[in-house]
C-alpha cells in the first residue's frame, strides 16, 4: 500500500513532467517488487485460511511475505534518495505528518476501546492509519510549497 | 531569501520544466523556488546560477534578518 501510494504521489507526477530526472530509473524494478510483493501477500493469505496447516508451517507462511516486502522498502529508500533536494523535504513532511496523526489515532482509539466505544485494534487499522495519514501529509506538505 | 529566478528564466526563453531538466530536479522543485516557498541548498543554489551564467549573488538575495 505505502508503496502504491509513494508511486501514484511520488515518482509519477516529476517522471511525467521530467523524464530525465534519476528516480525514473527506480520505476521498472519498484513496480516489479510491488507486484511480486503483492503476489506473495495474496497468497500467504490464501495458505493461512487453509484448516489443514499444522501451527509450525502457518509460522513460516507468516513470515513469507517479508523477504520480497524488505526488497520493496530498500527500494523505496534508495528512490527517495534519488529524488531531488524539494521533493525529499516534501515526503520528510508528509512522514512527520503521517507519524505524528497515526500516533494521535492510535491514542485516541486506545482512550475509545478503554471507553468501550470500540472492539479490540486491529493491527490492520494502524496500517491503514498509517497510510491514509501519509497521503494527508503528502498533499498539506505539498500545498504548503506550491 | 528572495531571488530573481522567474526573471532571469523569462530572459532566456525556458519553461519551468526547461529549467527544471537544465539543473535536474522536478519542474515542483522551480516552482516553490520561484514562490519565494523554498530556498535551495547550496549545490542546487549553484547549479541554478550556473545554468544562467551568474554569479550567485546576482540570482539570490539575502536579506538581512532585523535585529535591535
Amino acid at each position: 500500500m505505502y508503496t502504491l501510494l509513494f508511486v501514484v504521489f511520488e515518482i509519477l507526477p516529476p517522471f511525467m513532467q521530467n523524464p530525465s530526472l534519476p528516480a525514473r530509473k527506480s520505476f521498472a524494478p519498484l513496480l516489479l517488487t510491488l507486484c511480486l510483493a503483492s503476489i506473495i501477500d495474496l497468497g500467504a493469505g490464501w495458505l493461512l485460511r487453509q484448516p489443514h496447516l499444522t501451527q509450525p508451517a502457518r509460522i513460516l507462511i507468516a513470515f513469507l511475505p517479508v523477504p520480497a516486502n524488505l526488497v520493496l522498502v530498500a527500494l523505496i529508500v534508495g528512490t527517495i534518495r534519488k529524488l531531488d533536494e524539494f521533493l525529499r523535504h516534501v515526503h520528510l513532511e508528509a512522514a512527520a505528518i503521517g507519524f505524528l496523526l497515526t500516533g494521535l489515532a492510535v491514542f485516541v482509539y486506545g482512550y475509545l476501546q478503554r471507553a468501550s466505544a470500540l472492539p479490540p485494534l486491529n493491527v490492520g487499522i494502524v496500517w491503514l492509519f498509517m497510510v491514509l495519514f501519509y497521503g494527508i501529509g503528502y498533499v498539506i506538505a505539498a500545498r504548503h510549497y506550491r | 531569501m528572495k531571488n530573481r529566478l522567474r526573471v532571469l528564466r523569462a530572459e532566456k526563453n525556458w519553461s519551468q520544466a526547461q529549467l527544471a531538466e537544465n539543473v535536474g530536479v522536478s519542474r515542483q522543485a522551480i516552482i516553490a523556488i520561484e514562490n519565494g516557498k523554498y530556498d535551495p541548498g547550496l549545490p542546487l543554489a549553484f547549479k541554478l546560477a550556473r545554468s544562467f551564467g551568474k554569479s550567485l549573488e546576482e540570482v539570490f538575495i539575502w536579506n538581512e534578518p532585523k535585529t535591535g
